[in-house]
Order: C-alpha cells, then sequence, then structure tokens
C-alpha cells in the first residue's frame, strides 16, 4: 500500500503520458483549470456543511432516544440506509428531488404548500415570451395593479361590456371545456358582458367581433369596480364566457379581470440543478468556479446525511450510554434543568466522542465520489464535481490523463495527512 | 439547616417482590449528624437517593424542614449530596464545579467568588481552584465534592459512603475532616456507611438498616450498651460480640443458662430471671462482647466459662485470643502482657451486665 | 461499593416519569423522524413496484389509497433475460464473485496478522502497526492509478494482467480492507489474556494449534463483525469495480445499477427494481446480523 502513494507522487510530476518529467507543472495547472477549482469549491461546501450537520443530528436523536421504548427498532431505522449501496442510495434521493411534482416528493410538498398560497390561475401568464396581461387584451385595457388587466371603458347598469382576449392556446380551451361564445343580454339594473378568446383562424383580422369558430373563456374571475375604485362584486365567466352582475346600483363602472386568472402554476424548484445559493451570477468565470453553490451539492448532502446520521448515532448513544449516571445526578442536584443538563454537562463531556465522529466524517466527505456521479444529472455533473471525481474523470475515462489525476490524488492525501497524524496521535496515547 | 424526617417510608421496585425499604421511620434534628449503617444492599442508599429525589417513593413521606417533599424535583428540595464516586463535572476546573450549582441559581459573580473561595479555605483546596479533576488524587477529590456541597449551604448535607473509595489513612484523616466540618457548620447531615467504625466515631445517632427494615435508631452507647436485637448487637463493635446458644434451666429458684457442652454457664439474679420467664423460652442466644471476657474467675452473677487457645492474635497493647469452649468459638481480648500459649485451658468470665440474652427465634433482646 | 442493581431501572423511571409531559412530545418528533428516514427506502420501493404508465402521472404516495395499483411487471421485465451476460442475475453473481472471497481473505488475513501483532514478539512490531493505523486514512484514489500501472507491469512481466479481471478486483478490495481489519482484530485480540494461551503451550499445543483451537473461537464475535462490515463495504463498491471491471462483460450490481442509471435515466420504474435488487442482500445480511454490524460501525471505522 506504501508502494501506490509514491507511485503515485511519481506520477503527478511526470506529464500526461508519463514520459517526461514535468515537476510542478501538474499542480500548477491544477489551480489554473475551472473544473478542478470548482472541485475544490465542492469539496470545501461538503467539508463546511456535512460533517456538522451529520453529527449534529446524530446528537440529537441520540440524546431522544435515551427516552423512548422503542429505541431498538429506532435505531434500526435509521441506520438502515448504510448498508445501501451509494449508488441505490443516490438514485432514490434523485427521485424525491425530481422536479416532477408527481415524481419528486419535495416539489409535491412545495406545489400544495405553494398552491395553498398562491391559487394558480386557468389562465397562466407564458413569461418566457414576455406575455403581459395588458398583452392579452384585444379591447381597450390597460395593465392594472398586482397583474389584473382593467377595462377602460365605462359601463353603466343595464349595460353591456365585451372583451376579447388572445393568444389563448387551445389546450386551455379544450381542458376547461371552452363553447361558443354567445353575445351578452342586456340585464335591467345589472352589468352583463363576455368575455371571448378573440382569435379566428377563419378571419385573423376580425377583432372585437365575435365569429363562429371562437370560444369563449370560462372560468375568469371578474370584479366589478365602482367609480371610487372599490370592488362591489365579483363573478366567474361560465363556459361560453358569459358572466353577470346583477342589482347593481347606478353609478359608472369598470369591469377588471382578476390577476389571480393569470397567475402561474407552481414552476417546481429544480434540486438537481446548479443554480447558485450564493449571489454570483455577475462574476467572471473563475471567481464563480470559487464562490456560487449550486443547488444540487445542497439535495446531494441531504442525501448523505440520511445515510449517515445512523453511523453518528451508534456512536454517539455508545458515549452516551457509556457516561457516568451519577455526574448527571449531581447536576441535578445542582439546580439544572434536562437543557441545562444537556448543554453544560452531557455535550462537554461528549465532546471526545463527538470529535470522534465529526473527524471521520470529515474524511469521508473528501473522498465523496459515487453519490456525485449518480445524483447529479448530466448537466449539473460539472458543476458539482469533487476532487474524488476528477480524479476518476480526468483519470479513467476518456483518455488516461495519469499526471493530471495524480496530481489531484496527492492534493487529496495532503488533506488527509494531518488527520492522519491526529488518529496516530489518539491511538498512541 | 432543616431537620429531616422519614415517614413510614416504603420503596419496592417495580418487578421485585420485596421491599427494598419497608415503613421506615426516622426523626433527623436539625444539625444532627446521623449516620445510615448496615450491610450491602440493605437499602440505606436507597433511603438517601429518596430524600434527595433520585429514587420515588412507593409510600410514605419524607419532609425537609416542614415541607412535605414526595414531589418535588432534587433541585427544588435545597440538599446537596456528596457521591460515593464523587461525580465531579471531568470537564470544569475545580472552582466551576463547585460554582455550577450556584451559577444555575444565577447567584450574583461577586457573590459565587466569595462562596468558593470560604469553602475552598475550609477544605484546603485554595490552590487547586484551576485544576481539573483528572489532575486531582482521590481525597482532593473528594473535598472537591465536599466542597460542592458545602457551597451550596443547602438544609441538609446527604453523604453516600464517601469514604469507602480512599485508602485506610486517608479515610482516617477525613473522617476526621468531616467530624470538624459538622461541627463548624451546624448542618444536618445525614451519611450512609457500611462500616461501623465510621458510624461510631461520628455520629450523634445512628440508624441501624437491615434488609430495609430500621434494627434500632439510637446514640452509639446506646447501641453499644443496649443493642434492641441480636443483628445490631452483631453489627457494631469490632471484632464483633460472640453468640452462643444456649438452653435454659431452672436451678434453686433461679434461671441458670447452659451452653450444650457445660462449659458455659450464666447466673442470672431474679429480675433478669423473671425477664427469661416470662419470654417462655426454652432456649437463649447468649452475647458477650470480646472485651468483656476477662481472665480471671468470678463468682455469683454472670458468665463463667472454660476453654482452650486455639489462635492469639498480638496487636501491641491486645491480644485476641480465639478460644473453643465445648465445640463453640469465641474471640476474647485480653492485655497483652498475660502468658498464654496455644492448647492452654483457660477459666475466663464475664460480668452480668456485659451478657445479652437473645431470643432464639426472632433474636429481640431480653436483657 | 453497595450498588443495588434494581437502581439503574428506577432511575430512568423517575426520569420518564419527571418528564411525563415532554415523553410524549419526544415520541413524536421521533416518529416524524422515523418515518422521514423509511420515505426513502419505500419510495425506492413502491416506485418499482408500479407500472410505467403511471409514472410522473401521479405521485408514488397516491399508492396509500390505491393499493391495486402495485403490479410486479416491473420484476418481471427485469428479469426475464435469466441468467444472461449482462442482466441482473449475472450481475448478482458477480458481485457475489468479488464479495465473498475478498470478505473471507480479509478476516483470515487480518485474524493472523493481528494474532502476530499482539503475541508475536519481533522487532519492529509496534511500528508497523502504527504504519498500518496510518494507513487507514488513505483514500483510495491515491492509489488507483498506480495500481493499474502495476498490473500492467505484472502482464508484462509474467503475461498474467490482473487489471481487467475479477481477482484483480478482489486483490484490491483485501489490500485496502486490510488496515482496518488489522486494526479491529488486534484491539478485540488484546483484550484476550495472555494466560490462555501459555496454558495450552505447557499443555503442548504448537502455534497453529493454538491459534486455531484457542484464540480463533474466542475471536468470532469480532471476525463477525469485520465480515459483515467488510462484505456490505465491498458489496456496495463502485468506484474500484469502476476502475477495474469498468469495460468487462459481466459487472458487479453497482456497476449495472450505474449503467441503467446513465443509459435509462428518466426510466425510474425499471432502475429503481435494480435498486431494489441490489439492496437486497445487504438488507438481509443487515437484519440477520444486526448486534454484530453495530459493533463493526462502534470499532471506529475511519473508512
Amino acid at each position: 500500500m506504501v508502494y501506490p502513494t509514491i507511485a503515485t507522487i511519481r506520477f503527478s510530476l511526470y506529464n500526461e503520458t508519463a514520459t517526461k518529467f514535468v515537476g510542478l507543472h501538474n499542480f500548477a495547472s491544477v489551480f489554473s483549470t475551472d473544473a478542478i477549482l470548482t472541485a475544490f469549491k465542492n469539496n470545501i461546501v461538503w467539508v463546511l456543511i456535512f460533517p456538522f450537520f451529520v453529527t449534529f443530528i446524530g446528537l440529537m436523536v441520540a440524546v431522544l432516544t435515551e427516552r423512548i421504548r422503542w429505541a431498538t427498532a429506532f435505531k434500526t431505522i435509521i441506520v438502515m440506509p448504510i448498508v445501501f449501496s451509494t449508488t441505490a442510495s443516490a438514485l432514490v434521493w434523485r427521485t424525491i428531488f425530481d422536479l416532477n411534482p408527481h415524481v419528486g416528493v419535495v416539489n409535491a410538498i412545495e406545489q400544495t404548500v405553494s398552491d395553498w398560497f398562491r391559487t394558480p390561475g386557468a389562465y397562466p401568464l407564458n413569461t418566457a415570451i414576455g406575455q403581459t396581461t395588458a398583452s392579452l387584451a384585444s379591447f381597450n385595457a390597460t395593465g392594472g395593479p398586482g397583474g389584473t388587466l382593467v377595462n377602460k371603458s365605462v359601463v353603466h347598469p343595464g349595460g353591456t361590456v365585451m372583451m376579447g382576449l388572445t393568444r389563448i392556446s387551445s389546450v386551455t380551451l379544450q381542458t376547461l371545456g371552452a363553447t361558443t361564445p354567445v353575445a351578452p343580454r342586456k340585464i335591467a339594473g345589472g352589468i352583463a358582458g363576455l368575455v371571448w378568446n378573440d382569435f379566428s383562424p377563419l378571419q385573423t383580422s376580425n377583432t372585437t367581433t365575435i365569429v363562429s369558430d371562437e370560444h369563449g373563456l370560462p372560468n375568469l374571475r371578474l370584479s366589478l369596480v365602482s367609480s371610487t375604485g372599490s370592488s362591489v362584486a365579483s363573478t366567474a365567466t361560465n363556459s361560453s364566457g358569459d358572466f353577470s352582475f346583477s342589482h347593481v346600483a347606478p353609478g359608472s363602472y369598470h369591469v377588471e379581470i382578476l390577476a389571480s386568472n393569470f397567475q402561474n402554476a407552481f414552476e417546481g424548484t429544480f434540486w438537481l440543478g446548479s443554480q447558485s445559493i450564493t449571489p454570483t451570477n455577475g462574476l467572471n468565470q473563475t471567481a464563480q468556479s470559487l464562490l456560487s453553490v449550486p443547488l444540487i451539492d445542497l439535495a446531494m448532502i441531504i442525501s448523505y446525511i440520511w445515510i449517515w446520521a445512523g453511523f453518528a448515532m451508534v456512536l454517539i448513544g455508545a458515549g452516551l450510554a457509556a457516561l457516568n449516571r451519577e455526574v448527571l445526578e449531581a447536576a441535578e442536584i445542582d439546580g439544572a434543568t434536562e437543557w441545562q443538563k444537556l448543554r453544560r454537562v452531557t455535550i462537554p463531556m461528549l465532546a471526545p466522542v463527538l470529535t470522534v465522529v465529526f473527524v471521520t466524517m470529515v474524511i469521508n466527505v473528501l473522498k465523496v465520489f459515487d453519490i456525485i456521479l449518480n445524483m447529479a444529472p448530466g448537466s449539473s455533473q460539472g458543476p458539482a464535481t469533487t476532487l474524488a471525481l476528477s480524479i476518476y474523470n480526468d483519470g479513467f475515462t476518456g483518455g488516461i490523463h495519469s499526471g493530471v489525476a495524480s496530481a489531484i490524488a496527492v492534493i487529496l492525501f495532503l488533506l488527509v495527512i494531518p488527520i492522519m497524524f491526529w488518529n496516530l496521535k489518539k491511538i498512541k496515547g | 439547616m432543616s431537620s429531616v424526617t422519614l415517614r413510614e417510608l416504603t420503596k419496592q421496585y417495580t418487578g421485585n417482590a420485596a421491599l427494598s425499604l419497608d415503613s421506615v421511620s426516622l426523626d433527623v434534628a436539625h444539625g444532627e449528624f446521623i449516620c445510615l449503617v448496615g450491610p450491602s444492599g440493605c437499602g440505606k442508599t436507597t433511603a438517601l437517593r429518596m430524600i434527595a429525589g433520585l429514587e420515588s417513593v412507593t409510600s410514605g413521606e419524607i419532609e425537609i424542614g416542614d415541607r412535605v417533599v414526595n414531589d418535588l424535583a432534587p433541585r427544588d428540595r435545597d440538599i446537596a449530596l456528596v457521591f460515593q464516586s464523587y461525580a465531579l463535572y471531568p470537564h470544569m476546573t475545580v472552582f466551576d464545579n463547585m460554582s455550577f450549582g450556584l451559577k444555575l441559581r444565577k447567584v450574583p459573580k461577586d457573590e459565587i467568588n466569595t462562596a468558593v473561595t470560604d469553602a475552598a479555605r475550609i477544605l484546603d483546596l485554595e490552590q487547586y481552584l484551576d485544576r481539573k479533576p483528572s489532575q486531582l488524587s482521590g481525597g482532593q477529590r473528594q473535598r472537591v465534592a465536599l466542597g460542592r456541597a458545602i457551597v451550596r449551604s443547602p438544609a441538609a448535607f446527604l453523604m453516600d459512603e464517601p469514604l469507602s473509595n480512599l485508602d485506610a489513612k486517608l479515610r482516617v484523616q477525613t473522617r476526621a475532616e468531616i467530624a470538624r466540618l459538622h461541627q463548624r457548620l451546624g448542618a444536618t447531615m445525614i451519611y450512609v456507611t457500611h462500616d461501623q467504625v465510621e458510624a461510631m466515631t461520628m455520629a450523634d445517632r445512628i440508624a441501624v438498616i437491615n434488609l430495609g427494615k430500621l434494627e434500632q435508631v439510637g446514640s452509639p452507647r446506646e447501641l453499644y450498651d443496649r443493642p434492641a436485637n441480636q443483628f445490631v448487637a452483631g453489627f457494631i463493635g469490632s471484632p464483633s460480640m460472640n453468640f452462643v446458644p444456649m438452653h435454659v434451666e431452672s436451678v434453686d429458684g433461679g434461671i441458670r443458662v447452659v451452653s450444650a457442652g457445660g462449659d458455659m454457664d450464666v447466673t442470672l439474679d431474679d429480675v433478669e430471671s423473671d425477664m427469661i420467664r416470662r419470654a417462655g423460652v426454652s432456649d437463649v442466644v447468649m452475647g458477650v462482647r470480646p472485651e468483656h471476657i476477662d481472665h480471671l474467675a468470678r463468682s455469683g452473677r454472670g458468665l463463667q466459662l472454660r476453654a482452650s487457645v486455639d489462635v492469639i492474635e498480638f496487636l501491641g497493647n491486645d491480644e485476641h485470643v480465639h478460644l473453643s469452649s465445648g465445640g463453640h468459638e469465641l474471640v476474647a481480648i485480653v492485655d497483652a502482657r498475660t502468658p498464654l500459649t496455644i492448647g492452654d485451658s483457660l477459666t475466663l468470665s464475664a460480668s452480668s451486665e456485659a451478657i445479652h440474652l437473645f431470643h432464639p427465634e426472632t433474636g429481640i433482646a431480653l436483657k | 461499593m453497595s450498588k443495588e442493581t434494581p437502581v439503574k431501572e428506577s432511575r430512568i423511571a423517575v426520569l420518564a416519569k419527571r418528564l411525563h409531559l415532554s415523553k410524549s412530545a419526544v415520541n413524536v418528533v421521533l416518529a416524524l423522524v422515523a418515518i422521514f428516514w423509511l420515505v426513502p427506502t419505500i419510495s425506492l420501493l413502491v416506485i418499482s413496484l408500479r407500472p410505467e404508465s403511471l409514472f410522473g402521472q401521479s405521485g408514488w404516495w397516491t399508492v396509500l389509497t390505491a393499493p391495486s395499483q402495485l403490479t410486479f411487471g416491473n420484476y418481471a421485465t427485469i428479469f426475464s433475460q435469466g441468467f444472461a451476460t449482462g442482466g441482473v442475475l449475472d450481475s448478482l453473481i458477480t458481485s457475489l464473485e468479488i464479495t465473498i472471497p475478498a470478505t473471507i481473505l480479509v478476516a483470515l488475513i487480518s485474524s493472523l496478522a493481528a494474532y502476530s501483532l499482539v503475541f508475536g514478539f519481533w522487532r519492529g512490531r509496534d511500528t508497523i502497526f502504527l504504519v498500518i493505523v496510518g494507513l487507514m486514512v488513505v483514500p483510495l484514489q491515491v492509489a488507483l492509478i498506480p495500481v493499474v500501472q502495476f498490473y500492467r507491469e505484472l502482464g508484462n512481466l509474467f503475461g498474467l494482467n490482473p487489471y481487467g479481471t475479477i481477482p484483480g478486483v478482489i486483490i484490491f478490495h483485501v489490500a485496502f480492507g486490510l488496515p482496518f481489519g488489522i486494526f479491529l482484530m488486534r484491539n478485540f485480540l488484546s483484550g484476550i489474556p495472555k494466560d490462555l494461551l501459555e496454558a495450552g503451550r505447557i499443555e503442548g499445543a504448537g502455534e497453529w494449534k493454538i491459534f486455531y483451537r484457542i484464540v480463533l473461537p474466542l475471536a468470532l464475535p469480532a471476525i463477525a463483525s469485520l465480515a459483515i462490515f467488510q462484505f456490505i463495504w465491498v458489496w456496495n463498491d463502485l468506484l474500484v469495480a469502476l476502475v477495474f471491471l469498468g469495460g468487462n462483460v459481466h459487472s458487479p450490481l453497482t456497476i449495472f445499477l450505474y449503467d441503467q442509471t446513465r443509459s435509462l435515466a428518466a426510466n425510474y420504474w425499471i432502475v429503481s427494481t435494480g435498486a431494489v435488487v441490489s439492496i437486497f442482500v445487504p438488507l438481509i445480511v443487515f437484519f440477520s446480523f444486526q448486534r454484530y454490524f453495530v459493533r463493526g460501525v462502534l470499532a471506529g471505522a475511519v473508512k
């Protein structure tokens, strides 16, 4: 085992095909290649976030588990993921974080919550092509506050309103069961109207009048606004696009189409993507490599915690069980509450175990490789890569770039050395 | 300082048919030093922990001062407990160990400082305040445990065999220190031990517990001179009391108690004879302490005994002589200058005040 | 020390009684945590049991209200290849071919080495042990490239290039499993009193007999823990397999799954069946030997 280490160091000092001695050239290219800098950054992100949280969760769970009767069953559940291959786990979490709310649990929950607060409208705007509410209208309208569509024409009780909208997709019309529009009939003391899709393939230039193959716009929510600007009534269109407000007091009004009709459906969070949590959009390439934190890193860290928290829990649980009960009793007599006991006595006494867990997890995470390979979709592999993965990619796929790959391996090794010494010291003492 | 009262205190652990504590009632006076003694597993530690609030009460009441504390958490009972294993906080310095309780109660910093330095001075710990427990010796740790208790100025000090982890010499030294501490603080102290020497030397009163039951409570002298039953008689005093089963005989209108072989007999006076007759027993167990057996002959009341010498243990001023008499073995303590050799036949006696007679079945003292 | 045995259980009882209110809160919290933990595994299972048509149209959780969705169709598909090369059963067997020898070899060699380290007296004994402990931390990646080259050299010299062969993988796994294995066994064996061996020697037993009849039986629990840990580690390994068996015709389950994930990325219903199969064996090992597994973890896994 020692031989390979030395050989790797030797390789790192040679060129690609191991024929020419290039000294530290490989190392220089390591530090200047954006891709590798990204890998470096990702390793740092992992090391900063993962060990802390996994130890923390392990600790909380170990402490709480002492109090319940079904501790063994619980521990089994939490420890179980360790026996799964990382590949399988990566697969599982990939489905959980999937964008499609019919596949990914997370997005499904997000959608449910989002819909609860912000009901999606039947006629979502296509912001990708710059649609605004105003651009939809073929009648005299402006865009109102919050995305409402305001009909500028004034109407009085007994009058009618005709509002034509364009650029509504036929799929939407079909889904909503739109039927042929009917011209509105006047209502005494009320206001009637029609909202219809004012686009006919037969008479493309004809706007503002109803053509036979056009459709009404159902389920459109409207509000009747008085001259003072307050809404006095609201209603929705039926399948032919017709609506009416009855028992309207005399006065001038205008009709508004509510913004909620145009609200976009929930778009979902692309957890598996490289969108950065940190605001780095304006920076140059290298800076971005170093500073952006892709969302997928978070997703992967969460899944990795799922796998390893059991390990932390078992070790910390053993440490807890080995604690001197009487010291905790002394604390109780001294006046400590449960929380104070935990914070001021239990956790400090657990310091050695917590350190072991933490360090072990740091080592573990420096080598993280297969979860990224399996969980990140092709487009995210680059932004999510780590040093270990780079070694594999550079060293074993495509051509054999043993020089650079070895250089990376050496760097990884160097990172691990201090921990190795610390471990040795611990064993000796 | 408060009094502590136990009323019919009983403890039964779930799953155990036997009672760990059986209806123990005890009144500890304000400022008193009382020892709970008994063999391992007798329930004395259980009782102490119940007073502290670390064990639940099955039935009965515990009062500290005037309050019934059964339902109070340990931290609300105003007691301090010195553990057998000291239970110091390993990650804190001596100073922090002692001040922890006060810090939790949000006592102002300068008050904490004074309290801790005072206690440290009393216990000779001032130079160790910055050290951690791992850097201290056993005796020093013990003193820190005491210091932690003192600083709290509790209503009562509870101590659970605090000296058993110390070596013999240190034990004697610390024993005196604790006694001195008690005098100085005038504190109510409840001290648990299995060592009757500790109990005899330190306590104002001793409570002897066996198998969960309170056998006797009294001053050391009371327990020594007038043990209520055979257990207490055998437990107090070292080397322990000699016990010989004997038979009751009527003789000349009085009562004589004789051993099986006839080598030992006790003559009783009228009052004593009356007591035996009223007890209505035909056999008794006779008890006599080794230190009360003299190497001389007596006539009249008291014990006469003929025995041969088996083993002689020379202890400087005294000799512990192991005797056998008619198949029974006894120990006697005589002056070391007495010329004795193994195999000698001796006549020994003891005055009637030193003789105890116990009921053969119940063990209760008849005389 | 007068410690009565029932004391320990009653302390917990007192604690629990005092925390009577928070006890139910703790139970609720932990129940939620347990459910959260189980969701991923269950989701995998359910997805593999749902037909292709339902995927992406409705969430797998709808199975809770409509259990009739479940079907074994996907499994029929994945097993339809039978034992043909490249199929799931072939990979299963390959995985076994790699894992079982690797585990046995590591267990055996670790025990022997540990025995020598604990009961032998030779110069440099302690130094070698420290070196081994240090090596535990070395990441696999460091050794990959050189070993590949090394194998190639061997091929040039002896005509036997282990690269790309199953024995090649096994050797690598054994080499990297040994430091931890020796560490574990050595720690365990040092707890065996030397008197036992001396008694054996006096009775006339030779070194091998002593090892075989005295030490080994005593060491069984530790060996079990090591074996289980090693088994699961090798079974689940992907990196070493990829490097050394990348293009090989027979691949272990991990590579099989990896290939499926890459080529059939969106066809989760099929890929998850492969995952379930790959999980199956370690799960059985885990449940049967739970106690030993936890012990192995506790031995300070520095992998």
